[in-house]
């Protein structure tokens, strides 16, 4: 894997490495996709309509007005906060 | 001492909840030092907590863990108390609620002793990449203990605490317990709720008990699962009393011994003695089938296909904004979130997110991410074939004992070592790993016994026949 895919997924990840690490992270990704690349090896197709039918997705819960959590407790792991979650500021 | 005899001791009066608290808490002063199971010890919960269960034993009310400690691993979100996932990320994180397996095993009145190590996000197989508290094989410290639950199941080994709860995403039940010679049991998926359960592989992860043996595994096991609307993977199927079968006899069965399982890869020991255990097994009556699962060549990069993609979109949820770590200074939205994450996220956990996107990118999406769901129905198909003849599939739990911590620096390395447990995760099925023997150094090994999906009651029914004749070597501390 190139510097420039590590840096492509890094950006997808929301990631940065220093150049050092840019470089020590390729190598490592290089094997791991060497591995990966096993999966090629065999020609199988995935059926979308086999999967999962023991796994009810749509067995939703009723629709059933709860008490909500408190917004102290919801605040309560946020480092800056001033009642409300806080971010720096943002102009577009 | 087995939970099953201290819920008879406690009931008799013969000892408090608190003596037996008390008498655990003092233990992991006295030990975890150098073991460093634990990265939170709640000796003040685990104190009220004791009290309170005394209470309900006093009233003649005790349910099956009532004044138990138990153990639970750090990525199991308990109210009030620092749930970390052993990540810079999450060093500071309190839970505001409690995670469904915590109010039911509250209900019950147990007594926590403490949150357990764990690699980071339970992404490893040696507790090496937590960022707290790298634990040791009580068997041999320069060893480590296995993961990712290695701190519930080092905990468990040393005698820190009786029982454990564990995750499994790909073996972190089980393989940590053949390390450190004791019992973990990984149940069905969808049999216990993961509501609160810090997300790594949403449809691989599990939680399960860590013991003594199978049947302790298995009275923690009653207590956790069961339907929950607030997961909506959680089954809807009754949920059996599990210790039911134990003390049954196991002949007629048909165990399957997958002759791929005990290729090459395979320590001669670990070899051996698994297939010692298979002929005790067939001494008591059982019928030994070879059979073949030639999937299991490509399961691994399966596995972490899976995983790592769920984990990339999982893990995103970190900003630095509603919880977890935030850096002092950003002066950008976009700069907040990336600063945050890579200085909370530890090399692990950043390359496995590095992997996941790479799957699932635009041009290797086919090639990788769904190649990898076909060949999830590949081994689901295989292992379904199986157990169209036999009961139960016996096989190594992990390729070799337990090693030093410098061999864990190889992250192709780590990732083949775990051949032998990753199906039964991508498969969905149950699988419980008990100790079948020792190397000539004296380490634990493991065998598993792999059932059919919610069929733990065999399972555990098999483990146990094998315990009853097997005698433990328990470490030297």
């Amino acid at each position: 894997m190139d510097l420039d895919m590590v840096k492509y997924l890094a950006e997808l990840s929301k990631l940065e490495y220093s150049e050092g690490e840019l470089a020590k992270t390729a190598n490592e990704m290089t094997d791991i996709i060497d591995l990966m690349d096993t999966v090629k090896e065999i020609n199988i197709t995935y059926d979308d309509l086999k999967d999962n039918h023991d796994v009810y997705l749509n067995d939703l819960r009723e629709d059933v007005q709860a008490e909500s959590m408190p917004t102290s407790k919801v605040l309560q792991n946020a480092v800056n906060t001033n009642n409300c979650f806080v971010v720096p500021k943002v102009v577009e | 001492m087995k939970i099953r005899d201290m819920r008879k001791a406690l009931d008799d009066r013969q000892v408090s909840a608190a003596e037996l608290a008390k008498a655990y808490l003092d233990k992991i002063k006295q030990y975890d030092g150098k073991i460093q199971s634990y990265i939170t010890v709640t000796e003040d919960i685990a104190l009220k907590q004791a009290e309170k269960a005394q209470s309900v034993i006093d009233k003649g009310e005790s349910k099956a863990l009532t004044g138990i400690p138990v153990a639970v691993k750090d990525n199991i979100c308990t109210e009030g108390v620092k749930t970390t996932c052993a990540s810079k990320m999450l060093e500071n994180f309190i839970p505001p609620y409690n995670a469904t397996v915590m109010e039911k095993l509250d209900a019950e009145n147990i007594v926590m002793l403490g949150k357990t190590s764990m690699d980071e996000f339970a992404m490893g197989g040696s507790t090496q990449t937590s960022a707290f508290a790298k634990t040791k094989n009580p068997y041999d410290l320069g060893c480590v203990p296995g993961g990712s639950s290695g701190g519930s199941a080092a905990a468990v080994a040393a005698g820190l605490a009786p029982v454990a709860l564990g995750t499994d995403t790909g073996g972190s039940i089980r393989q940590p317990a053949a390390f450190c010679g004791v019992t973990g049991i990984k149940p069905t998926y969808s049999r216990v709720s993961r509501f609160g359960l810090v997300a790594f592989a949403s449809s691989l992860d599990q939680i399960g008990s860590i013991g003594k043996d199978a049947h302790d595994c298995a009275i923690l096991l009653n207590e956790i699962c069961g339907y929950d609307p607030h997961d909506g993977t959680s089954s809807k199927n009754a949920v059996p009393d599990f210790t039911a079968e134990i003390g049954e006899s196991v002949k007629g069965m048909k165990f399957a011994l997958p002759k791929e399982f005990f290729c090459d890869g395979i320590d001669e020991d670990v070899k051996t003695a698994v297939l010692k255990a298979a002929d005790e097994y067939k001494a008591m009556g059982a019928e030994i089938v070879e059979c073949s699962m030639p999937s299991l060549k490509y399961a691994v990069p399966c596995y972490y296909l899976l995983a790592c993609a769920e984990a990339a979109s999982n893990l995103s949820r970190y900003d630095g904004i509603k919880y977890g770590h935030r850096v002092s200074k950003a002066d950008s939205y976009e700069e907040l979130v990336i600063k945050s994450r890579s200085e909370g996220f530890g090399e692990e956990v950043k390359r496995r997110i590095l992997l996941g996107n790479y799957c699932l990118s635009s041009g290797y999406y086919d090639a990788y991410y769904r190649k990898a769901l076909a060949l999830r129905q590949l081994i689901r198909q295989e292992y379904n074939d199986i157990f169209d003849k036999c009961d139960v599939i016996l096989t190594p739990t992990t390729p070799s004992v337990a090693y030093s911590p410098e061999k864990t620096s190889d992250p192709v390395q780590m990732y083949q070592a775990d051949i032998c447990t990753v199906t039964v995760n991508i498969a969905g099925l149950p699988a419980i790993s008990t100790p079948c023997g020792y190397d000539k150094k004296g380490m634990p090994i493991g065998m598993s016994v792999i059932g059919r999906k919610f069929d733990e009651a065999t399972i555990i029914k098999v483990a146990d026949a094998y315990e009853k004749g097997f005698t433990p070597v328990a470490p030297k501390l």
